[in-house]
């Protein structure tokens, strides 16, 4: 092996080069050892040459098509000296072999992550990187960390190392990555922290055997205790106890054999490698092996007593039966062989759920099997305030949509929305039905709440000529563009002050309501207190108004309230508006939003907030009538938050969108070419002459 | 990932193509007459059956023969008969060949040398583990260069076979070591070469696994056979599922247990869990590990096929695993959270509590779609994060699961 010290495998200072960086999983793990350590110097990709990879708080990660021209890159004494291959299984052999013909005299040891590499692959790459004299950590490897020195290389710690990882004086060798982590994780509980933690790779070949590593960990002079964690298949647990019982220096080992209870059954473990290829090498032979080395039967956490005699005579260390037992047992090590702790054990090792909900089974269960919650620590609390006790709205996973929908599918015969037959839907003959279909996930549950689309629908086609977003198809059809660049420009002339108003209305609602315990936004006599809601909103909104009057910066004015037109009397209308309250009065059609908004401008007035009663306008009425459709998907979480806001703002864009077809038509009828331009004559110049 | 072959692969499409020499054989369903005119030359043949079970003589599933009458019937049973809970896929005769000597020779990667090598001895026909050190020799084989005929006759040589035989048969090893590596084998062995003073060899047994990771496998020239399996449906749907993408692990083994259905992630994290279930009484129903960041789409079916085969049969689901390093939890735990209330949508309500156990990237945002879910399935539930060890949480489900068995039952 050429490393001579747990430190020559990683420490700090080295730097790494990776390669296949632009991939999925190497992309987000080098961005995330970026932000960690920033010990990535550079990556390479097949035809990705000249790209960066972007790191937020930290060095950008410069990316080459090949090895060679990422060496040449570098100046001597800056080239990498540390590689990290996530190149595909097929890819792997090539781009070692690149890396050792171009690395010569820089390159000292190559991770390789990559899963599925051939077993006569892996071979090879051995004999390549002992006549290159390179070590190679892997293949599966996850990667090391040396957590005094701050850094890691591969994905050991996952999005956080430095929660997982304290230093300190255990160095953890494990067959499994994820076991990296979970040690660490534990070992906290005994106030131990780590050395260095180094994933092996469990594939059929480890070439990095435990017992080169085990030689490196036992003169390293920050470790004080070994932490094995081993699966079944192979022969290098053999070797590395010849190696152990031959070694001058002793230093506590805590080994865990995994995998015997899959003996006798034709199972295959998780990893590629944890196949039993004969006599010694079974997760029973392992434990064998390891008992006789270590003198002392496997950990029992009732015997204590004899138990620290054994380990304080032996200081050769013990197995464990069950991984959480490695916390006593490593605790026992400590006490037995007279060290000290690296810290105070952060907590104790115990059950932390936090949420409980059995329900009626719990009244069954015995005392010691009910649990309690406990406080979620941070920095998950915050998160659990804000995606699991916010109570409204869906989570969802977010993924790749390139050629995937939820919204619609077409299996070669039958188009679909949301599952419902388009031709179905033709025959039903309701376009806003269907388009409630497609905008909720599902058919509106009540039957009003088509005739309340449509009619918000007619409500937002016009409001005359001289509207902007009337104005803007006009100025395209005088330019003489065809009928998709009159949409387009309708769609463009409308915006958070004209049209899009009714998102921030709706967001307003939400927050309003969130906390209210509103179920159902027709139900008049469960309705929660309007005025109470209203009086609170006006006082905020009053407090904020006066400290920004007095900062003499603008203040966010209430979303949907007045109107340029109807704002004339002490209390003012929309007549549009008029028009589906009196539709939902006359159907005995209760909307709690329309009475909440209606008091609230009163409540305004009254308060001075307001000089006037302002109109509830049309962008108001389309707001409410689309959170009276989401509000019970929101409470039952089958859609999103930002789903129901956008609803109000795409109603009036489809509408007023059918709108802007009209003017372009009758413009493009009845208009001359370049009628809407404005005499030079009337265009007022408020700048300077320059020249 | 590995696919195993026996002798008769080996007979109808290794042997030849690689010049080993090998005996004479015919398959079953064969005609009287041709058995009669082939036993008529050997003088006698072997009926073996065509199964991947080792220690098909021990199980006494080898007969000789000599009478073409015997020979048909027992090819037809032996066809039939299970060997080690095993079904032949069929049954065929070999010649029977004299011999002075038996040897056995094995290629595999070594763990030891980290290289291939080549273990040999002369005391073949018997398992190889019995056979004390003395008699027995291993080389590591440079993987470059391959075995050459000077190393395999030295090998021989210090095992003390001389003379004509000592270069025939180390050809025969270099022919051998050929195959391996030119099919992408990871482990080969022939047991016994049967060989006269005459200098005839034939190799009389063999059974070889390939290495499925290996592009050379891929394109052997053959199709391996099928052989009857006695998986259940659920590990052959998951066996298919599984190789159908590597887009995240699709890994399961049955177990066989009957009340915990754990989904499990990670290699490491999956077999501790496993082996505390299994110490503690949980009886999980497979080994699983769904890790290595499975998109939606991929999780979701993996989920589905779990649960058509098994929920209905559980006490508990278990859906625990260590703290993620890339596996996104937000997006696993929506696609096993959608795939549960379909599940509940096709078969109706469930009444088994559900206990899980993560961390990693998108924690809250999994558990918040979780949690949704199992609350509008009324399905009871603990949800324990990263600060919990997994082994404790695999112990609790266990003790939850025996509870939960009995009282469910009485409701």
């Amino acid at each position: 092996m050429r490393a001579k010290s747990l430190d020559d495998i990683l420490k700090k200072g080295d730097r790494i080069a990776v390669s296949n960086i632009t991939g999925r999983e190497a992309s987000k793990v080098s961005v995330l050892s970026q932000r960690y350590c920033g010990n990535i110097v550079a990556g390479w990709a097949l035809g990705k040459a000249g790209q960066t990879i972007q790191v937020p708080g930290a060095d950008p990660i410069p990316v080459f098509g090949q090895f060679e021209d990422l060496m040449a890159a570098f100046k001597d004494g800056k080239k990498p000296n540390k590689i990290i291959v996530y190149s595909p299984p097929e890819a792997v052999y090539g781009d070692v072999k690149e890396v050792l013909e171009h690395g010569t005299g820089s390159i000292e040891t190559i991770f390789v992550i990559t899963e599925h590499v051939s077993v006569e692959v892996t071979a090879k790459l051995r004999a390549l990187a002992l006549e290159a004299d390179v070590d190679i950590i892997g293949c599966n490897t996850l990667g090391a960390i040396n957590a005094h020195a701050h850094v890691r290389a591969g994905a050991v710690g996952g999005d956080a190392p430095e929660e997982t990882f304290k230093a300190g004086s255990v160095c953890i060798l494990s067959n499994s990555g994820n076991m990296v982590n979970t040690i660490a994780d534990y070992l906290k509980c005994a106030g131990l922290g780590v050395s260095h933690g180094i994933s092996t790779g469990k594939d059929r070949l480890i070439l990095t055997p435990l017992k080169d590593l085990l030689l490196l960990a036992l003169e390293d002079s920050r470790t004080r205790i070994i932490v094995l964690y081993v699966e079944p298949g192979g022969a290098y647990e053999q070797e590395a106890l010849e190696l152990l019982r031959a070694h001058a220096v002793v230093k506590p080992v805590i080994a865990y054999v995994s995998g015997q209870f899959a003996e006798g059954r034709a199972v295959s473990l998780g990893h590629a490698g944890a196949v039993v290829e004969g006599a010694g090498t079974s997760a029973s032979a392992k434990m064998r092996l390891f008992d006789d080395y270590f003198q002392t039967p496997v950990y029992d956490p009732a015997q204590p007593k004899e138990l620290m005699e054994l380990l304080g005579k032996s200081r050769r260390g013990i197995r464990v039966n069950t991984l959480h037992d490695i916390v006593p047992a490593a605790t026992a090590i400590v006490e037995a062989c007279g060290m000290e702790t690296d810290f105070s054990p952060l907590q104790e090792i115990a059950l932390r759920p936090w949420f409980v909900s059995l329900g009626a089974l719990e009244r069954k269960l015995p005392r010691d099997m009910i649990l309690h919650p406990v406080p979620v620590p941070e920095p998950y609390a915050s998160l659990v305030e804000r995606y699991v006790k916010s109570g409204l709205g869906r989570v969802t996973a977010r993924q790749s949509m390139r050629n995937t929908s939820h919204a619609s599918s077409n299996d070669g015969s039958t188009p679909r929305i949301y599952g419902y037959s388009v031709m179905n839907l033709m025959k039903k003959g309701s376009f806003a039905e269907a388009v409630l279909l497609y905008w909720l996930g599902q058919p509106p549950g009540r039957d009003f709440e088509v005739q309340l689309f449509e009619m918000v629908l007619i409500a937002s086609l016009t409001n005359g000529p001289g509207t902007i977003s009337a104005q803007a198809p006009k100025l395209s059809a005088s330019a003489g563009n065809p009928p998709n660049a009159a949409m387009i420009a309708t769609l463009a002339a409308i915006g958070h002050v004209h049209g899009g108003n009714g998102r921030d209305a709706a967001l307003m609602l939400i927050e309003t309501f969130a906390k209210s315990g509103l179920v159902d936004p027709y139900d008049k006599a469960n309705a929660p207190d309007l005025d109470r809601l209203a009086q609170a909103f006006v006082k905020s909104f009053k407090e904020k108004k006066n400290l920004a009057k007095e900062a003499g910066v603008d203040y966010a004015k209430v979303p949907c309230l007045g109107h340029p037109v109807f704002n004339a009397e002490p209390v003012n209308f929309d007549p549009r508006e008029r028009v589906i309250a009196a539709y939902m009065e006359e159907h005995g059609i209760y909307n709690v939003f329309l009475d909440y908004y209606h008091r609230l401008t009163r409540t305004l007035a009254e308060s001075g907030a307001t000089n006037k009663v302002h109109a509830v306008n049309v962008d108001a009425v389309l707001a409410c009538v689309l959170m009276g459709m989401a509000w019970p998907l929101l409470v039952e979480k089958r859609i999103t938050v930002e789903r129901a806001a956008d609803l109000p703002f795409l109603a009036f864009a489809l509408g007023r969108s059918a709108g802007g077809a009209g003017e372009y038509l009758d413009h493009r009828e009845s208009g001359t070419d370049m009628d809407m331009r404005i005499p030079v004559s009337e265009c007022r110049y408020l700048g300077r002459v320059q020249d | 990932m590995s696919a195993k072959v026996g002798e008769l692969v080996f007979l109808q499409q290794l042997a030849k193509r690689f010049k080993i020499p090998a005996p004479d054989f015919v398959v079953e369903p064969v005609s009287q007459s041709d058995i009669k005119n082939k036993l008529q030359i050997w003088g006698s043949g072997i009926v073996k059956p065509d199964v991947l079970a080792g220690k098909r003589g021990k199980a006494g599933a080898v007969h000789k023969v000599s009478d073409y009458r015997e020979a048909l019937q027992l090819l037809k049973k032996t066809a039939a008969t299970e060997v080690n809970c095993l079904q032949p896929r069929t049954s065929y005769i070999v010649q029977a060949v004299p011999a002075d000597i038996e040897l056995f020779s094995a290629i595999t990667y070594n763990t030891k040398f980290l290289s291939p090598s080549l273990t040999v001895s002369l005391k073949g026909g018997i398992d190889v583990e019995s056979v004390p050190d003395s008699e027995k020799a291993t080389i590591p084989v440079d993987v470059f260069r391959g075995l050459n005929a000077y190393q395999a006759s030295e090998l021989l040589s210090k095992l003390g076979l001389q003379g004509r035989l000592n270069s025939s048969v180390a050809r025969c090893l270099v022919n051998q070591w050929d195959m391996f590596i030119s099919t992408g084998m990871q482990s080969c062995e022939i047991n016994p070469w049967r060989a006269s003073k005459d200098d005839k060899i034939f190799a009389c047994d063999f059974k070889a696994e390939f290495d499925e990771n290996n592009f050379k496998f891929r394109d052997i020239g053959f199709e391996l056979p099928e052989y009857p399996t006695s998986e259940e449906a659920f590990d052959e749907e998951m066996r298919t599922w599984s190789a159908s993408s590597h887009q995240g692990q699709a890994h399961v083994s049955s177990l066989g247990g009957k009340k915990i259905l754990p989904l499990l992630f990670g290699g490491g994290a999956s077999t501790i869990i496993t082996e505390t279930l299994a110490q503690c009484g949980g009886d999980p129903m497979f080994l699983s590990d769904f890790g290595g960041n499975p998109p939606y789409e991929r999780m979701k079916k993996t989920a589905e096929i779990c649960f058509r085969h098994k929920l209905g049969g559980a006490s508990l689901l278990l859906i625990l695993g260590g703290k993620a390093n890339n596996t996104q939890i937000d997006i696993t735990f929506a696609a096993i959270a959608d795939a549960l209330e379909e599940w509940v949508g096709r078969n109706g309500p469930l009444h088994i509590p559900v206990v899980i156990g993560r961390g990693g990237p998108g924690l809250v945002q999994g558990f918040a779609a979780m949690k949704k879910t199992l609350e509008n399935l009324h399905l009871p539930h603990v949800i324990f994060g990263p600060d919990t060890p997994i082994t404790l949480v695999a112990a609790y489900a266990a003790r939850l699961a025996a509870c939960a068995g009995l009282e469910l039952r009485e409701d």
